[in-house]
């Protein structure tokens, strides 16, 4: 073949494809995808996979809520995440011992819910006389002129956390409160009961209507939002200003959302946009290594089994038998399962290992027929050996079938790693789609109704799969015109 | 070359590759076992140690101790089959598989610890599941294909194109956690669990049954009818397009009779083969898609199977899905040989 003739039959193969509207499509979608994928460390957090089991590094995010554009679509609507660092925080020394900072946050009309909580974090700390810890005393400033004690003069430390909704003392301070409004008398902390605190929501009560006379658990169970101008107030008491140092420089008081993102978050807070993204690259990757790596080895199986012939071309096809009859999806399971650690590299092997029986099979009854044409045997009789035939006479015949199976067979490969990682067999150090999809089934998201968390990496999947479809129908269509339908 | 001798050679090699199978699929879970009973092993004997070892070197000294731990370590060797060769225990769980001897699991499952009798209440459940749905699936999509391949390039057989695509790329084990999100969560028409209510008999136990069926079905449908529509379509309209067609229409046969009557025996073939498969296949269940749905059946119970460590069930539900296969391959041939006389010449002409 001259190079003249490959660049003639390219530009003839691309002038049809152009006519292919599906193929465009699918062309278009795989752009996309591949330009996703890419700029995923830019467009979302970058080096997500480390950070994505490290449940620590999602602190500061609301857990299992639905994106922010659900919005449009309810008619309660949910608050978004609202962020307050130094620069919006009104910080006022109100003598040499007390400083005090304020937040203002504003509830707006027709919002369902207040925040989901409030986190407040990142004092930095130096303590050079341990007998005189500054404290720290937090309260919320409601439109109605009440004000919620939140936490009392609190030992203060660089490490420490205020997690409004998920501190059960704050929580039970909420519940302390709210009964001193509504029936008027003080109770202790060993009177409130745990189970309430512990599993309903604390925090919608501190932004619902509390009047004298309600009972408590209906503002629990079914608060009623109240609109307005809310006042987080950090009170910090510092007995000895000159040997311990507060500094609030990197200061952060996040007003968790119920929504958040553009996809929502999971059961520990991760932006499952940001998995979604990365997830893409593990897509792509195996599918096209697995779908690349099966059909060239399937091809040159098949090719050899059926140049060879007699009893080495029966030999080859009973170990195709076996591998075939092999379940693959258990003994991947199975073998997954008891290897330890598993990477990337080593599902593709094992998916490989699994997918190129079908292909040998085809491949080996196409070849079949070319071995009868006249050339092989011219070739033979010139003295050309079995590699050289095989490789360069029988093999390249094949080439525009291997084409359209390299894009038919991405899809399976997609879905069969998205089945290993769903079932929990994995790369531990990869963010994929099958993964995301594992622990949604194991927190039982579906049955919760969290559907931002399940329906996006499947359309992720299908999207992946239908791209490849698409170019694969499409080649096949033009590449092998004997298949030609309509 | 006769059709008896063409089949004998089918299921001899069917038969030769099971044997290997099987070979291979003990070698991997004895292997797994070893090292699970390794560690039981050495936790028993580390048990032994602490209380009745302790014993003995306080009363009989060390030297004595040291010769008790050695015995107590044979008789553990020999309950866990460590003291066995590697390949003769592979020979073993091979040939007792081979024997449809597949011994007890260590837990009850189903109320009971022989595999045999494990996989026996499993195998209907599986049937009823995935057989219905793909029998569904089989006439839905001859008949959608058929009905595309007529009106080639309409709106119908475009859409059931694009249908067939779409669902081709769709794992069916997340379209059943959409379905269960919309129909069970959001409408609530259905269970979200598909586990039988084991207190139910008679009637109330059938309705409860089809009640939990309804959605796996519809989704193992769903997913896949697209998918054979669009072959048989693909094979229809090679026939459609071929002499004999031509010929009957010359002749004023009826077009559904040239349809059903020419043109479907003659894509009868592959169309069989696929049948048989999809069939055979039905019975072994889907892992991911039971899992989903909680569904009792052979797919959920290799999953239980795998967590649980239980080899020899493992070892029985493998070489049931194996024999399935292969059955099915030979099946699928000998019907393919009878309707298509041209594929046993072509077959075993260089035998």
């Amino acid at each position: 073949m001259r190079w003249v003739d490959i660049k003639e039959g390219f530009k003839e193969f691309l002038d049809e494809f152009k006519k292919e509207k599906t193929g465009i499509a699918g062309v278009i979608l795989l752009i996309i995808l591949v330009l996703v994928a890419l700029t995923a460390p830019y467009t979302t957090i970058p080096n997500l996979p480390e950070k994505w089991r490290n449940s620590q590094y999602w602190e500061d995010n609301p857990k299992n809520v639905p994106p922010t554009w659900y919005n449009m679509f309810t008619s309660k609507k949910l608050v978004p995440q609202e962020i307050y660092y130094k620069d919006e925080l009104k910080i006022t020394q109100l003598n040499k011992n007390t400083t005090i900072i304020e937040v203002d946050y504003v509830l707006p009309e027709n919002y369902y819910f207040g925040p989901q909580g409030i986190i407040v974090k990142n004092i930095n700390v130096t303590l050079n006389s341990p007998y005189e810890v500054p404290t720290i005393s937090v309260y919320l400033e409601r439109p109605d002129g009440k004000t919620v004690p939140l936490l009392i003069n609190k030992q203060l430390s660089s490490s420490l956390t205020v997690a409004v909704g998920r501190d059960s003392t704050i929580s039970s301070n909420i519940y302390i409160w709210l009964v001193n409004v509504t029936e008027g008398r003080e109770i202790t902390m060993f009177e409130v009961p745990l189970e309430t605190i512990l599993i309903s929501d604390m925090v919608a009560p501190l932004f619902a209507k509390v009047e004298p006379g309600m009972n408590v658990d209906d503002i629990i169970e079914n608060p009623q939002p109240l609109p307005g101008t809310y006042k987080l107030i950090l009170k910090i008491d510092n007995p000895a200003p000159d040997e311990n140092k507060v500094i609030y420089d990197d200061i952060k008081v996040t007003f968790l959302g119920r929504t958040y993102g553009t996809m929502g978050t999971d059961y520990l807070g991760r932006d499952i946009w940001a998995g979604l993204i990365w997830g893409s690259r593990v897509s792509l990757t195996i599918g096209i290594l697995v779908a690349v790596l099966s059909t060239i080895i399937g091809l040159i199986y098949g090719v050899t089994s059926a140049y060879l012939g007699g009893n080495a071309d029966e030999f080859m096809m009973r170990i195709n038998e076996i591998f075939a009859s092999i379940p693959s999806l258990p003994i991947l399971i199975l073998i997954g399962a008891t290897a330890g650690h598993i990477t990337l590299w080593f599902i593709v092997v094992l998916l490989v290992i699994f997918g190129w029986m079908g292909i040998a099979r085809i491949a080996r009854s196409m070849a079949l027929q070319i071995k009868e044409q006249t050339y092989i045997e011219a070739a033979k009789a010139l003295g050309a050996g079995n590699g050289r035939i095989i490789f360069k006479h029988i093999l390249p015949q094949l080439l525009p079938y291997a084409f359209s199976v390299i894009a038919l067979s991405v899809p399976g490969a997609v879905i069969a790693e998205a089945s290993l990682s769903f079932l929990g067999i994995g790369d531990p150090t990869a963010v994929t789609w099958g993964q995301i999809l594992n622990a949604a089934q194991a927190q039982a998201a579906t049955t919760k109704g969290y559907w931002w968390w399940v329906i996006p990496p499947g359309l992720g999947i299908a999207v992946v799969g239908l791209t490849f479809v698409l170019i694969g129908t499409a080649l096949d269509k033009i590449l092998n015109p004997r298949l030609r339908r309509l | 070359m006769g059709y008896l001798k063409y089949l004998a050679f089918r299921i001899v090699n069917a038969i030769i590759v099971l044997l290997i199978v099987t070979f291979i699929i003990s070698a991997l879970f004895v292997k797994v076992a070893e090292e699970s009973n390794k560690s039981k092993m050495y936790e028993e004997l580390m048990l032994w140690e602490r209380s009745e070892g302790a014993k003995i070197k306080q009363s009989q000294g060390l030297e004595a101790f040291e010769q008790a731990k050695a015995a107590k370590q044979a008789s553990l060797e020999e309950k866990y089959e460590l003291n066995v060769p590697y390949w003769q225990k592979v020979y073993n769980k091979a040939v007792r598989t081979l024997k449809l001897d597949f011994g007890t699991t260590s837990m009850p499952i189903f109320g009971t610890n022989n595999v045999s009798d494990i996989i026996k209440v499993a195998v209907p459940r599986s049937i009823l599941l995935f057989t219905t749905a793909t029998i569904i699936v089989i006439i839905l999509g001859i008949f959608l294909g058929v009905r595309a391949a007529r009106h080639a390039g309409s709106v119908f057989d475009r859409a059931l194109s694009i249908f067939a695509l779409v669902t081709y790329s769709l794992p069916m084990w997340w379209t059943g956690m959409m379905f269960l999100l919309i129909f069970a969560y959001k409408l609530g028409w259905f269970p979200l669990s598909s586990m039988f209510d084991p207190q139910l008999t008679g009637w109330a136990h059938i309705k409860d049954v089809i009640w939990r069926l309804v959605l796996p079905v519809f989704t193992y449908v769903f997913v896949v009818f697209g998918g054979w529509a669009w072959t048989t379509r693909n094979i229809m309209i090679g026939t459609l397009q071929e002499d004999f067609i031509m010929a009957a229409r010359a002749k004023g046969i009826p077009e559904h009779k040239i349809i059903y009557g020419h043109a479907l025996r003659a894509a009868a073939p592959p169309i069989v083969t696929m049948i048989i498969f999809a069939l055979l296949g039905s019975l072994g269940g889907a892992i991911i898609s039971e899992l989903v749905f909680n569904y009792p059946g052979m797919g959920r119970l290799y999953w239980v199977a795998l967590q649980q460590n239980e080899t020899n069930l493992l070892i029985g539900l493998t070489y049931f899905f194996t024999v399935l296969y292969l059955a099915s391959v030979v099946l699928a041939d000998m019907i393919y040989g009878f309707l298509d006389p041209r594929v046993k010449v072509g077959a075993s002409a260089r035998m």
